[in-house]
């Protein structure tokens, strides 16, 4: 095999590439920004083994919707307003005392803080999710993305 | 001519369908464009058991309460149940007309997009009734609605991501 040296014999194969062309600044912004560049904090974590009235509890007393439950860190379930209504409501007093890790959703959707904010519209909007959390490369949490966090995102780039 | 420019991004688009995006079609397109979903009806003087097995049956966070007319006079969400939980009412005791969110809006199928978008995006709402000239409940639709219809404008970007993948590695392999 022969090694081509010259100049004029060599053919660059990025000479043809076309940078994207985006038609808004809306689209570039999903497609080149970063999912933290959505508003992805205030979140709330409780750690494994908390109980389920002290989760429901947590969930009434900070007005939020969703907490994530870690342990050691680590991100292993989400525990949300639609677990309390599938799993909780109708044998609350069965469950009160047991821990949030029986009724939480285990492994759920995730997106990295290396994805793009396309990923959290996605999240939402073709894999019907409401609750995404947002790791980073070691797995723990940094935030957590909502539909009212990603169409605020949207409105702020129309 | 006024097209509506549903596929806005990449290359190939003419002029004809630049003409209007997003922001204008959320002025000009009406409520009845946004995907609505069948609401759950219920009396104000149902039960919370009722509403919640409800909700769970059909995968809905929320029940919309209405009179004998089908009118809205309310919503009874999952915020609801917790609060009834909490307060350590049992479902059976607790009427949905009694704890009902305060906040509740509907809108006319008639009416613009936009204003599904200020009550979702600048005034927080989850959920929005959807009614008929006459106020009559037609569906809900909300966050989940105005998701979906914002994402249609984008299928290049949204339809192509690798949800619930492995993170770029932290270190680069190799040179």
């Amino acid at each position: 095999m022969t090694k081509t040296t010259s100049t004029e014999e060599f053919k660059d194969p990025l000479k043809q590439y076309v940078p994207v062309q985006y038609a808004t600044r809306l689209e570039r912004s999903l497609a080149e920004e970063p999912i933290t560049a959505i508003q992805t904090q205030p979140f709330v974590e409780v750690e494994s083994g908390v109980t389920v009235r002290e989760a429901i509890r947590t969930l009434h007393s900070l007005k939020v919707s969703s907490l994530l439950v870690v342990d050691g860190g680590k991100l292993v379930g989400i525990f949300t307003e639609r677990d309390v209504l599938e799993r909780v409501a109708e044998r609350f007093e069965e469950l009160a005392d047991h821990p949030v890790d029986e009724v939480m959703t285990e492994n759920p959707l995730v997106v990295y803080e290396t994805d793009k904010a396309a990923a959290g519209l996605s999240a939402i909007a073709v894999a019907g999710y409401r609750h995404v959390p947002v790791l980073n490369v070691e797995g723990r949490p940094v935030g957590i993305v909502s539909p009212h966090r990603v169409l605020a995102f949207v409105k702020d780039h129309l | 001519m006024r097209t509506r420019w549903l596929f806005a991004g990449g290359a190939g688009f003419s002029e004809e369908t630049s003409e209007m995006g997003l922001k204008e079609n959320l002025h000009e397109e009406t409520v009845s464009r946004l995907p609505i979903r069948d609401a759950i009806a219920v009396a104000p003087d149902a039960t919370a058991r009722e509403a919640v097995t409800k909700m769970r049956d059909k995968q809905l966070g929320c029940a919309v309460i209405v009179d004998d007319h089908r009118t809205v006079v309310g919503i009874f969400t999952e915020r609801g149940v917790i609060d009834a939980l909490i307060d350590g009412r049992k479902l059976d005791d607790v009427q949905v007309g009694q704890s009902k969110d305060p906040e509740f809006m509907t809108v006319k199928e008639t009416e613009p997009i936009s204003k599904v978008w200020d009550a979702v995006v600048d005034r927080g709402q989850r959920f929005v009734c959807v009614t008929s000239e006459s106020g009559k409940l037609l569906g809900l639709t909300g966050q989940r609605g105005l998701s979906e219809y914002v994402s249609e404008y984008y299928p290049q970007q949204v339809m192509v991501q690798r949800l619930g993948g492995k993170p770029w590695m932290k270190h680069r392999e190799g040179a």
